[in-house]
């Protein structure tokens, strides 16, 4: 009989004739960062708007810049809640990719990699998952939350991409029994399907046979766990539930809690809509409200649960928005030089890190580059940015895709 | 009384091709039969047991149309007493609209139709271009010579094979995989260093780039038009988002074209690490192995390489001497690396060897029927329909699958391995439970591009009309909207969407949700679909919506066949047929006491449903 604490892993593995986490000398005992929760703020933050605001007031467009409660940091108005949790985060200001396109930007920030007809590479997410699973593991190591890319294991093996979460709403996809069968019914139905596949077996079992009875298994299971209910929002106490407001994206944030708080490494959260490229000032307030109260509240929930200091939160997109304002008064794209988030795990808490240029057109001082920003996030949760797996055509490939950790975002 | 006289000669002379082609099958299906008895029989094996009619047709079905017979379909067939039966349905499978269906998957996913955002390439026309190829059944080296040899306008109708090159954002990346595709070849590594276990030096690959250097994708009109839209365009920008945007859409789709057809030079890269090359030098064109074709050089490798780092020669058409190369007989792997591919999709394993890693000289684990296959292909003048009847009539098509693991040897390339079915396939199995006509929506004139229907508009559209379509127009999201459902009328009846095959869903990148789960190719990569259960795949095909689809839908086909059923026997009897395409064994018959509803959601989730045997 499988213990029910390691059916994931084991399903997972049916029918895989892969080396058990082969590269574990890539990780370090004592890491930062327990877990990740990866904010994904896809379309393309404006960095004008939200977090670097020390620029040319030309540059600032309608935005007003407001204190916080850290001295010398300022934020924008549209952030008021996060204003009061600047001693929580570090706002790094000087990120940079070279990707301007939705889908490559997305693509890079997520993986590393520029995109190649040749390869998928996998998210970040999946390297994590697949360094850091261990046999005691109740569930999948890294789960998405929202729509927004799946969460793609690229190379790997499929059991490595994300366990996808549409909506906090709709939980898991068909994991509950469908309302007009039974208990008593399903278990008659199961009965009828193992005979049926008993009976297979005897004449045609292979190892894609087998993997798919191991699946049934794991995945019955996996309906069946107790550790289901850490996907259940309703199961939140009432302290923390209060945190949140009541929107989606809320939500989202308290879900990631909860699975930070089950041992889960890497939750992606999705939150879209960021590409104002007219009407800026029209649509941005909302969005931006979202983030800053889910946000903040997470950070309030994570604090107030003692995960904080073992919990890398990260707010990150794919690219940023110009300087100035278009005529449809909106920002078109700006991958040289925009902004991103970390807090909890012992970073520089209360810091900005990085600059553009005053005219906000370029990185300026300690820029970031995507990879050095993936392995910096790696490195924090004790896994050497440098470990390297092979594709199916045995092309090696690094995690971080030669990115250096900047190891001074910590104390 | 001539003319009939006359039509009385066509219709037999059109018989006796037909009879005569049958006999070419035949003789071509012997043959294979042949080679693998005579391998067999010096392995002292027996040849494997031929199957029933029950088994064959279930088959035949997934493998040449892409789904389970219905009901009706399997009772016509096992009714049918006429000696011939078997090799009958195999050309009646081939000749329907389901083997177009079906194949178009194949191929789409092989050719990675798919939406390219970052270069406006709209993938409709492409996938036309390739149904097209289907219904017609145009021979596989004239598609593949077309796809290479792919230039002008990108939704120009009948143009589509454009989308092979607009494909890929980067030359050499699109090179590499031309290779991969056609030649089963893998060289990539050798796109930045020589190939680490491999003989392809970075060289080679550059030399072979020579032939398609200064070939490109431009969406925007040529430098010479594009200054007539340039005042407009700027004033609409100034004006208003959408309309400036429908504007740019709208001249896009008239102009956008692939440009350029090689000048058989190209630059070795700036980073250049070996001793026979230095960075920039000018590498000539030559091919991996085989003949050379001429190539009509106006300047020699020295010439330019006194000139500036960026030229790389006059426009020479070389691209089409590329294609010439693949495609030609004495290429030693172009044929190989398409019998390979189709001998896998139809017994379920590899004949000569992985499908993107060939070598030229491997031969795989039985030379002598990879030698026959590729002659028969020849003989086929790659008639790919035809080519697949000769695989479907043979014995060894017809013989007992074998559960194949891979430590057991002795397999001998003697029949078809027992695999799951393609997540498509699965998909389109539903519906042969849902409804008695299930290939009654693939339409037969694919013409439901909306940016290939445009194209066709704006050949008569000048400056001014852009301008006018655009103001107050569509807006941006509307605008393909609209030109596709315009697109769609002209195709007449479509049918509910939910009686889709999966090959007519979101056409642009063939996106169907539960195929996805099921492992259907995101087609970013060659081959890119896969075969292997999940959790969330297992939890839909327990609890999702084939319950209220399928299960406990009284409409459906399945239901209303139960229905006429006289007793429980009669019942399972429907159901086994209906799902495993075949009969309730002596000792199954104990179950037929159980709900319909129950035994349908235990056969669809069994493994007899989704595996081939």
């Amino acid at each position: 009989m499988m213990n029910r604490r390691n059916f994931i892993y084991s399903v997972g593995m049916a029918g895989m004739s892969l080396p058990f986490l082969d590269s574990a000398s890539a990780v370090t005992p004592d890491p930062k960062a327990k877990s990740v929760i990866n904010i994904f703020l896809s379309g393309g933050l404006s960095q004008f708007d939200s977090f670097n605001v020390e620029v040319d007031p030309a540059v600032i467009g309608k935005s007003e810049i407001i204190d916080s409660n850290v001295g010398g940091v300022r934020v924008s108005h549209y952030f008021p809640t996060l204003a009061q949790h600047m001693d929580k985060l570090l706002v790094i200001n000087s990120m940079k990719s070279n990707q301007g396109a939705h889908p490559a930007g997305v693509y890079k920030m997520l993986t590393s990699y520029d995109p190649r007809s040749s390869v998928t590479h996998p998210e970040l997410g999946a390297w994590v998952s697949k360094q850091l699973t261990s046999e005691l593991d109740s569930l999948p190591n890294f789960v998405s939350i929202g729509k927004g890319s799946a969460g793609t294991a690229g190379f790997f093996p499929g059991q490595w991409a994300a366990l996808p979460v549409k909506s906090t709403k709709s939980g898991i996809d068909f994991v509950n029994r469908n309302p007009e069968v039974q208990d008593e019914q399903f278990q008659k139905r199961l009965g009828i399907l193992g005979t049926l596949n008993q009976d297979f077996d005897k004449q045609y079992s292979t190892k894609d046979t087998r993997a798919y009875v191991d699946t049934y298994e794991g995945s019955l299971r996996f309906m069946n766990s107790s550790d289901i209910d850490a996907f259940e929002l309703g199961k939140e106490n009432q302290q923390i539930v209060r945190l949140y407001d009541k929107q989606e994206f809320s939500q989202r944030c308290m879900l990631a809690g909860r699975l930070v708080e089950r041992g889960v490494r890497f939750v992606k959260v999705e939150l879209g809509g960021w590409d104002y490229h007219d009407n800026i000032y029209g649509d941005f307030p909302a969005n931006a409200s979202r983030l800053d109260k889910g946000l903040a509240a997470l950070l309030e929930h994570l604090d107030q649960k003692g995960l904080l200091e073992t919990t890398l939160v990260v707010g990150s997109t794919e690219f940023g928005r110009k300087p100035d304002v278009n005529p449809n008064r909106g920002r078109d794209h700006h991958p040289d030089g925009f902004t991103c988030l970390m807090a909890g795990a012992g970073v520089k808490a209360g810091e900005v890190y990085g600059t553009t240029t005053k005219d906000g057109k370029a990185a300026a001082d300690n820029v970031l580059e995507v990879p050095d920003f993936n392995a910096t996030v790696a490195w924090a949760l004790g896994i050497d940015p440098a470990c390297e797996e092979k594709s199916a055509s045995g092309r090696p490939f690094t995690l971080a895709n030669r990115g250096v950790a900047r190891k001074e975002l910590f104390t | 009384m001539i003319r009939i006289a006359l039509l009385l000669l066509t219709m037999h002379a059109t018989l006796g091709f037909a009879m005569c082609q049958a006999e070419e099958i035949q003789q071509h299906s012997d043959q294979i039969d042949q080679v693998v008895q005579a391998r067999l029989a010096g392995d002292g094996q027996e040849r494997r047991p031929e199957i029933d009619d029950y088994t064959f047709c279930r088959r035949v079905y997934l493998d040449a149309i892409g789904r389970i017979p219905t009901v009706d379909e399997l009772d016509a067939f096992i009714r049918d007493v006429g000696p011939d039966k078997r090799s009958r349905l195999i050309g009646e499978l081939l000749e329907s609209k389901g083997y177009q269906s079906h194949w178009y998957n194949y191929w789409a996913d092989l050719l990675r139709v798919k939406y390219v955002g970052d270069k406006l390439h709209h993938p409709g026309n492409y996938g036309q271009w390739i149904k097209e190829a289907l219904r017609t059944n145009k021979p596989y080296d004239q598609m593949v010579h077309e796809l290479v040899n792919a230039g002008g306008p990108l939704y120009k109708p009948g143009n589509g094979a454009t989308g092979f090159y607009a494909r890929e954002p980067m030359p050499l990346d699109h090179l590499a995989n031309s290779v991969k595709t056609f030649l089963g070849l893998s060289i990539e590594c050798a796109q930045c260093h020589d190939h680490p276990f491999d003989v392809w030096t970075q060289k080679d690959f550059y030399k072979l780039a020579a032939f398609t250097s200064r070939t490109y994708l431009r969406v925007d009109p040529t430098p010479d038009l594009e200054k007539d839209y340039a005042l407009d365009r700027r004033k609409l920008k100034n004006k208003d988002f959408d309309e400036w945007i429908v504007f740019r859409e709208s001249v896009r789709v008239k102009h956008a074209a692939i440009h350029g057809n090689g000048t058989g030079f190209m630059r070795l890269p700036h980073d250049y690490q070996y001793d026979d090359g230095k960075p920039f030098e000018v590498v000539q064109a030559d091919v991996l192995f085989g003949k050379m074709p001429a190539l009509n050089h106006s300047v020699t490798k020295d010439k330019l390489d006194t000139l500036g780092r960026k030229n790389v020669g006059p426009p020479i058409n070389s691209r089409e001497s590329l294609a010439d190369w693949i495609v030609s007989d004495e290429n030693p792997l172009f044929t190989k690396a398409i019998v390979n591919r189709l001998w896998h999709q139809v017994m379920g394993t590899e004949l000569v060897g992985p499908l993107g890693n060939l070598s030229v000289d491997e031969m795989g684990p039985h030379p002598e029927l990879t030698e026959q296959l590729i002659a028969v292909m020849k003989d086929c003048r790659y008639d790919l329909r035809r080519f697949l009847s000769v695989l479907f009539n043979s014995k060894t098509y017809q013989s007992k699958a074998i559960a194949l693991n891979p430590k057991e040897s002795g397999y001998v390339l003697d029949g078809p391995v027992v695999r799951r079915i393609s997540a498509e396939a699965i998909v389109d199995s539903f519906l042969s439970l849902q409804t008695a006509t299930p290939d009654q929506f693939v339409p037969t004139e694919f013409q439901w591009d909306g940016f290939t229907h445009f194209y066709d508009k704006s050949q008569s559209m000048g400056v001014k009309d852009f301008v006018n379509y655009s103001v107050k127009g569509p807006g941006r999201g509307a605008f393909q909207r609209r030109e596709e459902n315009a697109a769609r009328r002209r195709n007449g009846q479509s049918g509910p969407k939910h009686l889709w095959r999966v090959s007519c869903y979101g056409h642009v990148d063939g996106s169907h949700d539960i195929a996805m789960l099921l492992g259907k190719s995101d087609r970013e990569l060659i081959d890119g679909g896969n075969r292997e259960p999940n959790i969330p795949q297992i939890l839909f095909l327990m609890n999702g919506q084939l319950e209220q689809q399928i299960i406990k839908q009284p409409s459906v086909y399945i239901q209303q066949k139960i229905k006429g059923a006289k007793d429980p026997q009669d019942r399972m009897e429907i159901i086994w047929k209906a799902i495993l395409g075949r009969l309730p064994r002596e000792s199954e018959k104990g179950l037929a006491s159980h709900n319909a509803d129950d035994l349908i959601w235990a056969l669809l989730n069994s493994n007899e449903f989704r595996f081939t045997k």
